[in-house]
């Protein structure tokens, strides 16, 4: 009893906590890794959608239902897994799906998703072939990496006015598909040299033997298309073994965790992202209650939260104005104000919006350049 | 950066993974040696002496201690993180691994690879899902060897990481304990019959295995500044394999076989395309299994010795 004890003392700092509750319902399903290293970006995103529905029921909520439920599926950042966790909604009757985090959960799952005439939403996959493939039920929120991929070279070409330019990515299909555009963009002017181009594994911790080797190259910029977890701690690599490249970067690193974990080496590093949006109110109402749900600081919402937010409270003033059956319809013909600016929606279910080059600040994302007019903000 | 200094620095970057591969594989070995079972919770208590070297320091950190007396905070950092991982490794081995120590082997491994999954959760559940970062302790700072630049902190772990492993050593080949330890996994019937208390000595192995694996997972924290609670499974395969390719249940070779893997991932990055790194590593294991199957310093059927 006494070994016994000892064990149970050892596991006594677990703590469990889970919450679930049945009414005559509507049903959204959400999906987005809630395991595996992206779960943090996974959580934002629940934490938004939760934020909405909170919101939209405090408003009046929805008339003909009692209660708005979410269903929350981890996809993991896996194709099979959100696939699988697709099928599951859809077996459930949910009226609409807001998910995945990773283009390449997204890409596979919403075909299901898609066949079954259920509204998706996606409001952090911005892979380009998502929106190419004539689906009418998908949407996006966040833009695209071809425009993405076009803001980075303008930066580099224009605003650094680099030679050479080292690329790094980690296999996966948002990684695999920026930089695909990244070389495709800088074919056009031929500015660009790309001297090397190397690759990483997800998960791994230890890059100083590749970033050993970029250094003796010594190019003007290094391109990391990564994710937050390894973003970070290559930031900190770099800066430990005194590389002088420009570090640039893309939207998964765009979040509060790569500067917190990052630390003092994340200053100056350069990212693409959505570009800036005007304070509307909306988007101030929105940042109040986040940061009163889930008690965390006005500058610490997760970026993707923003546009999980919008994903939601455009499917439930879809359905609150013209009902389940033309949400589709619903939502490509409706302008409205979100969290992140003016949504409206063009023929593929993609949003005009513009990418922006922000730069590490004193710890904060500051916008620098904009690459649509050639200037410094 | 010529091609002298850019060898030295990869060299450095060799030693300080295979340092770090080195202290994992040896918690994976002295547990095979003693009671032949592949602990698979062992990459979980990596994780756990990083989460708790971690607290720790915030701790120390929250009262200024750190800043006033580095290497005394540097003592309970790992002291206790050691100490909390090592209790944990006992208590481990008391609930999951004793009472099936006469059922078949695969029943301890199922038992294994449940207290993987149980800790991997349990961490998930009370320390959350996203990385936590570790304070910069060691700053920036450090010293060039021509072009190479080394960091005081890297200096600190690859000499720890040493001195770890020889005391070890020292432990295991001139102590009274470690040489009950040699015996309990030559032959427990044995060594039993001559006054060897094997249950004292198996909990011993569990208590020093799991407390190096605590010290390489407060080292990865300090040095890379992150802890997440799947971290351990990518460690825990790399290390594994080491145990493997060293020859599992001999201590020197997994100290060696941590820093050929160390060295083999680092040469590969460094000469030849990247995206096959994480191949290289098994294929040198599956190389090393067909010519010697017992590994580079294992012997034989260990086990059959009555």
């Amino acid at each position: 009893m006494k070994k016994l004890g000892i064990f149970v003392l050892c596991i006594a700092v677990i703590a469990c906590f889970s919450g679930m509750a049945t009414a005559k319902t509507l049903k959204i399903g959400t999906m987005s890794p809630l395991t595996g290293p992206y779960a943090q970006d996974g959580t934002y995103i629940l934490q938004g959608v939760k934020t909405a529905v909170k919101v939209f029921e405090a408003s009046g909520g929805l008339p003909g239902f009692d209660k708005i439920e979410i269903l929350p599926e981890d996809s993991a950042c896996d194709g099979g897994k959100a696939t699988m966790a697709a099928n599951k909604l859809i077996n459930s009757n949910v009226s609409a799906i807001i998910g995945c985090y990773c283009s390449s959960a997204t890409l596979p799952s919403s075909i299901p998703v898609n066949e079954a005439g259920i509204v998706m939403l996606t409001p952090a996959s911005t892979n380009e072939k998502i929106t190419e493939r004539g689906f009418k039920n998908f949407f996006r929120l966040p833009p695209r990496d071809d425009v993405q991929g076009w803001s980075a070279v303008k930066f580099m070409e224009n605003a650094l006015k680099a030679k050479t330019v080292a690329l790094i990515d980690d296999r996966q299909t948002y990684t695999v598909g920026l930089v695909d555009n990244i070389k495709k963009f800088a074919k056009e002017t031929g500015q660009l040299e790309f001297v090397a181009h190397e690759h990483i594994t997800p998960g791994d911790k230890d890059f100083t033997a590749i970033l050993t080797s970029l250094k003796r190259l010594n190019p003007d910029i290094i391109y990391m298309a990564i994710y937050q977890p390894e973003g970070s701690l290559m930031s900190r690599q770099v800066k430990q073994l005194e590389i002088t490249a420009t570090l640039v970067t893309e939207d998964a690193c765009f979040q509060p965790k790569f500067i917190e974990v990052g630390g003092e080496a994340t200053e100056g590093i350069y990212l693409t992202f959505a570009a800036p949006v005007a304070d509307n109110p909306v988007r101030s109402s929105f940042v109040k209650s986040y940061s009163k749900d889930w008690s965390v600081g006005e500058n610490e919402i997760g970026s993707f939260s923003f546009f999980a937010y919008d994903a939601t409270m455009i499917v439930l003033n879809g359905i609150k104005n013209g009902g389940v059956k033309n949400l589709a319809e619903t939502i490509r013909s409706t302008k409205s104000l979100g969290a992140t600016g003016e949504i409206e929606f063009n023929e593929k279910g993609d949003r005009a919006l513009a990418h922006a080059v922000w730069i590490v600040k004193d710890g904060a994302f500051v916008p620098y350049y904009n690459p649509v007019t050639d200037k410094m903000y | 950066m010529d091609t002298t200094s850019f060898l030295i620095q990869q060299l450095i970057n060799a030693i300080f993974l295979g340092s770090i591969f080195s202290l994992i594989a040896l918690g994976y070995t002295m547990v095979y040696g003693i009671i032949q079972l592949i602990n698979f919770a062992h990459g979980e208590m990596f994780t756990a002496g990083s989460f708790a070297g971690l607290i720790v320091l915030m701790g120390l950190q929250k009262v200024g201690f750190v800043d006033s007396h580095f290497i005394l905070s540097m003592v309970l950092v790992f002291g206790l993180g050691m100490a909390y991982v090592a209790v944990l490794g006992v208590s481990i081995e008391q609930v999951a691994y004793k009472p099936l120590r006469n059922a078949s082997r695969l029943a301890a491994i199922l038992s294994a690879l449940g207290m993987s999954i149980f800790l991997s959760n349990g961490m998930m559940l009370s320390q959350g899902v996203s990385d936590r970062g570790f304070p910069p302790v060691f700053g920036w700072d450090g010293f060039r060897i021509m072009d190479a630049k080394i960091s005081y902190g890297q200096v600190f772990i690859i000499i720890l990481a040493f001195a770890l492993m020889y005391s070890l050593w020292i432990f295991v080949t001139s102590t009274k304990l470690g040489k009950a330890m040699r015996a309990t996994a030559q032959n427990k019937p044995m060594a039993r019959m001559l006054g060897i208390n094997v249950d004292k000595t198996i909990r011993v192995t569990f208590m020093i295995g799991p407390g190096l694996g605590a010290a390489a997972g407060i080292m990865v924290g300090l040095y890379y500044g992150s802890v997440r609670f799947d971290m351990g499974f990518i460690y825990m395969i790399k290390a594994f394999a080491a145990a493997i390719l060293g020859g599992i249940g001999s201590i020197p070779g997994a100290m060696l076989g941590g820093m050929i893997i160390g060295f083999v991932e680092v040469a590969w990055s460094a000469f030849l395309p990247s995206e096959w790194k994480d191949v290289t590593t098994f294929v040198v294991m599956i190389l090393v299994l067909y010519l010697k199957p017992s590994g580079l310093l294992g012997q034989s059927a260990t086990e059959d010795k009555v």
